[in-house]
Order: structure tokens, then C-alpha cells, then sequence
């Protein structure tokens, strides 16, 4: 499931004196099996565009295909629009906030029951998402909300999971975790990828761009200003895009200049750069 | 919520958005009073009506009154308007004449009076949302909030706690977009997960209503903790006497919109005790709608 981006444009609160345009005229195309980061500042249309790849929101004008769904601007004109979202699922910022079931194994298996999935069948299924976000059997059959706020996010997390979506949008998903909770969320990611799904990550984390990210957009005031590979990303000059260059990217780079000859391009961590310095 | 328009603040700058709030809350009040205030001959309701109509036009052009926020809330009032015409048809009508008679439902006699009377009360409901349209988009809740504080200064002397009330209105206003916005991206959130706000059966309704409203209070609960947490940590007492950072200046365009508005006052009470003839007395059973039947 490849998903196109054809002239998207989105207009916060049209005609009103409050009018924002988010997204200005928003075109590429996001790759089937790759993670996708998309970056950008606060307000550089984000969150405003990944809301619309599940049809959450509509475009002001173009188009988002996604396989054979396709989101226009007219909300009457999408058809198929829970199907959509059984195929693509966004998990939001803080998404601990959506949790409200008794127990967590309830609430992960809500999502299922909503697709009409039988009650011990999804209770059965959340299980097995549980245990791919890392929970164990001692967490199931209690309340969401005394959980730590790492442990909430993994069962928010499982509880998009449960429904197997093909293409899995995630935004700043590590916003406001410890370093620790942060590893296990995007060794989880890559995992998903592993197993053929697609991941669009929304996130303003430099390092986790360069280190998981096969492709990455970058978004500026809502024009879309670069579609590359990270590494490449990185070599151009930062002013125009004033990104923040990763500092293990940087380190290679000041490697190379004293002489050391390396593939830049094929550090993505540090195993990685202890690897290309042996290879020399 | 962006589908929520009617009635929010838009920051224009025009002469009623700069006049004081505390002025603009008392001329709401004197507006409405003479909107509802019933003037009893025919011909003199209808001069009433439509100048006061034509006033508040001018007067959302303006301000830059949205027009079709306000045609889109008349929208929902077919309903009610239904309601009312059903009402004063059965109400038993005091000033029976055979030649007001509009047609027969078989036995029952359709009055005129009936579509009038309840025409009559769609228009003032219409223009009483024309007046506080004006007064709440031209108003941000902060002065509104303010205007109304200074208004309940006087129970200051019986010991109401005044800033107390003012602070929790200001933070309720402050809270309620906040609160659409979380509203918002619960119910997206949720929409992920395959939850369907709009199809559905009851049942599943009641589910999907269930699964935004508890996330939503436990964020309400724990926003307002934070916020009580905040504000004792700078120092908050809501005893303590306090400096103000807006002040609430009167100025000679107020003056002038005031007098206005009371000329409008005025004509409505001349014409309503004139007209008539009736006493002030009659107002109470204008309230209660207790007019004898004879």
C-alpha cells in the first residue's frame, strides 16, 4: 500500500479572521515497507497533514490515495472511510490520553470489538499485542490508569496495534519519555517494519531520523521543502532548512575531514561507525 | 472545535470592539430589554420591530458580525418555531374576533393571531441573538469577565467573594476551547481505533460517547491540578488584594453609544406605557404571561 500526496493544501478556520493555511500545495509520494519521517518546526503543517493520510481530516483542495482509497475534499465523496482506517492507523502525541477501559487488556481489545470482533477472540489477540509492545501477563487485568506514563503509552500503543494495520502513522511518539522507555518504542518500530509494515513517523529527534528513518520529508511552513535519504539530508547545508545536524553525523563528518576515509552514508548509529572504522 | 463558530470572539478592530466591556455588557441588557419589552398596538410592534431590526444590522456591519454564523444557528430553529405555533394555536386567545379566523382544521378554528404571535416571538428570539452575537464576538471572555467582576462589586460589602468568581468564570471561559480541542483529538484518537462518532445504534453510540467522555474528564482533572499547582507556585492567593494588568477605560464613544442605546430605551417605554395605556404594574404580567382572559 503506497500512499500519494497529490496537491494537498489545508486552510485552519476558512474565512475567519483567524484563517491559517497549514499545508500549501503538498505533493510526494510515501514508500510501501520503509519508515518515512516526516520533520519539520512547530506549525510546519505536521500533524495537519498525517491527520488527513486516515481521512480524520479532510484536504481544502487535492488529494490523498491511499491504495485504492482516495481522500478528497468533500467528506461526503470518501467512501470506505472505516476500512481505510482499519489499514492505516495514526497513533497521536500523547496517545495515553485515549485509554478509559477498566482493565488494559480491555481496552486494547476495544479496538477490534469496534470491527466487530468477538469479545474473547479481541481479548485474546490484545494479549499477543501486549506482549509485542513488551507487557506482560502481570499487566493485563489492570487499570490503564495506574500505570507509569511509559507503560500507558505501550497499551495505547497495542491497542492500535491489535487491529494489524498495514500502514502505521505515528506522531512524536517518544515525546516525553525516559531514555529507556524511548529505545523500547522505536526498537518496536523497526520490528514493525521488519514485518512489512509501512511507519510514517512524525518526530523533531534528529537521531532517531538518521538511525531508523529510510526516507525522510521535510515540511517548512506547509510547503514541502526536501524528499530524500537522511544521510543526504544531512550533508546539504543546514541554513536554509536550519535543522539540527545529528551530533553522531556530525562526529563522522569531522572524522572524514581529519583524513579518515569512510562511507558517511552508511552510518546510521554507533555500532555502525565502529563497524566502517574497522572495515579501514 | 472549528465547527463551533457562533458567538466566539473575532479580533477585528473596530469602534465596538474598543468599547468598554462593562459598557457593552449594560447595553446588551437595555437592548434586550426593549426587544422584549411588548409594545400592544399592531402598528406601532411593527415600526418597533423592524427599526430595532434595522439598527442591529447596522450595527453587525459594524462590528463585522458574521452573518452566516448567524443563519447557520437559525437553522436549527425550525423546530421551534413549529413548538410556538403549535403552542399559540391552542392557547386560548384573549382578544377573540371571527374575523381573524384563517381556516379550519375541522373543528378548530386557526386564528391569525396565532401565526403573528408566534412570527412575533421568532423575531425577538432572532434579534436577542443578534445582540449578544455582537456583544460576545466583539468581547474577548477576559474583558467580559472583567466587566461582569466589576459589576458584582458591590457584594464586595456582604462579603461575596467577588475575584473569586470572576477568576473561576475567567477560567472556565479560558478552558472551554482547550477543552474542544481535547475533544477533538480524543475523538480522533478514537476514530483510529475504529470507534464511529455518527453511525451507529444506540449501543454503539453509548460506547463511543463512554470512550471520549472518561479520557476527556481525566485530562479535564488533571489539567486543573496542574493549573491550581501553577498558580500557588507564583504565588496565587485568592484573598490577597490585587493590582490589575487590563483596565477598563470609559470612553467618550462609550458615552455616546450608551446614550443611544437609552434613547432606544426610552422610545420603547414611551410607546409602551402610551400606547396602551397601561400601568408598569402590567410588566409582571407581562413576565408571567398571566394576562386576563376578557
Amino acid at each position: 500500500m503506497s500512499i500519494k500526496i497529490e496537491n494537498v493544501s489545508y486552510t485552519y478556520l476558512k474565512k475567519t479572521p483567524n484563517e491559517v493555511e497549514a499545508l500549501h500545495n503538498v505533493s510526494f509520494e510515501i514508500k510501501e515497507k520503509k519508515i518515512t519521517a516526516i520533520i519539520g518546526h512547530t506549525g510546519s503543517g505536521k500533524s495537519t497533514l498525517i491527520q488527513m493520510l486516515n481521512a480524520l481530516s479532510t484536504p481544502t483542495s487535492g488529494r490523498i490515495i491511499v491504495d485504492r482509497f482516495e481522500i478528497g475534499p468533500n467528506p461526503k465523496k470518501n467512501k470506505n472511510i472505516k476500512e481505510l482506517r482499519r489499514h492505516i492507523a495514526s497513533i497521536f502525541q500523547f496517545p495515553e490520553y485515549q485509554l478509559f477501559e477498566e482493565t488494559v487488556e480491555k481496552d486494547v481489545a476495544f479496538g477490534l470489538k469496534n470491527y466487530g470482533v468477538k469479545q474473547e477472540e479481541a481479548i485474546k489477540r490484545g494479549h499477543e499485542a501486549l506482549k509485542q509492545v513488551g507487557l506482560d501477563e502481570s499487566f493485563f487485568s489492570r487499570s490503564p490508569f495506574e500505570l507509569s506514563g511509559g507503560e500507558k503509552r505501550r497499551v495505547a500503543i497495542a491497542g492500535i496495534l491489535v487491529l494489524d494495520p498495514d500502514i502505521l502513522v505515528l506522531d512524536e511518539p517518544t515525546a516525553g519519555l525516559d531514555p529507556e522507555g524511548t529505545r523500547i518504542i522505536l526498537d518496536l518500530i523497526k520490528e514493525l517494519n521488519n514485518q512489512g509494515k509501512t511507519i510514517i513517523l512524525v518526530t523533531h529527534d534528529m537521531n532517531i531520523v538518521l538511525n531508523y528513518a529510510d526516507e525522510v520529508v521535510v515540511l517548512k511552513e506547509g510547503n514541502l521543502v526536501y524528499q530524500g535519504v537522511p544521510s543526504e539530508l544531512f550533508s546539504l547545508s543546514s541554513d536554509d532548512l536550519s535543522l539540527e545536524i545529528p551530533p553522531l553525523y556530525q562526529f563522522s563528518k569531522a572524522l572524514i575531514d581529519k583524513g579518515l576515509n569512510i562511507n558517511i552514508n552508511s552510518i546510521k548509529n554507533i555500532d555502525d561507525l565502529i563497524k566502517e572504522i574497522n572495515r579501514k | 472545535m472549528s465547527k463551533i463558530t457562533f458567538g466566539r470572539f473575532s479580533p477585528y478592530n473596530t469602534i465596538v470592539h474598543r468599547l468598554d466591556a462593562r459598557n457593552k455588557i449594560l447595553m446588551t441588557i437595555l437592548l434586550l430589554v426593549s426587544i422584549f419589552l411588548k409594545v400592544n398596538s399592531w402598528s406601532s410592534t411593527l415600526i418597533m420591530s423592524a427599526f430595532m431590526l434595522l439598527f442591529l444590522i447596522l450595527f453587525m456591519l459594524i462590528s463585522k458580525v458574521s452573518f452566516i454564523d448567524l443563519f447557520k444557528s437559525l437553522k436549527t430553529m425550525w423546530l421551534l418555531v413549529i413548538f410556538l405555533l403549535i403552542i399559540y394555536i391552542f392557547i386560548p386567545n384573549p382578544n377573540y374576533n371571527p374575523e381573524h379566523i384563517a381556516f379550519y382544521i375541522g373543528r378548530l378554528a386557526i386564528n391569525y393571531d396565532a401565526f403573528y404571535q408566534s412570527g412575533y416571538i421568532i423575531l425577538r428570539i432572532v434579534m436577542m441573538l443578534m445582540v449578544t452575537m455582537i456583544l460576545t464576538s466583539t468581547t474577548s471572555p477576559m474583558d467580559l469577565t472583567y466587566g461582569l467582576e466589576w459589576y458584582m462589586t458591590p457584594l464586595k460589602l456582604i462579603r461575596v467573594p467577588t475575584h473569586i468568581i470572576a477568576m473561576t468564570l475567567s477560567i472556565a471561559l479560558r478552558f472551554i476551547p482547550t477543552l474542544l480541542d481535547e475533544t477533538e483529538r480524543i475523538m480522533k484518537a478514537q476514530s483510529s481505533r475504529g470507534v464511529d462518532f455518527v453511525h451507529g445504534g444506540i449501543g454503539k453510540k453509548f460506547t463511543a460517547i463512554i470512550s471520549l467522555i472518561i479520557p476527556l474528564f481525566v485530562s479535564a482533572i488533571g489539567r486543573s491540578e496542574e493549573l491550581s499547582n501553577a498558580m500557588e507556585a507564583r504565588g496565587y492567593d485568592p484573598y490577597a488584594k490585587r493590582s490589575k494588568y487590563r483596565k477598563l477605560t470609559f470612553s467618550w464613544a462609550d458615552l455616546f453609544g450608551l446614550l443611544l442605546i437609552l434613547c432606544i430605551f426610552g422610545a420603547v417605554l414611551t410607546l409602551r406605557t402610551y400606547d396602551s395605556n397601561v400601568m408598569p404594574v402590567d410588566f409582571i404580567y407581562w413576565i408571567f404571561k398571566a394576562k386576563p382572559l376578557f
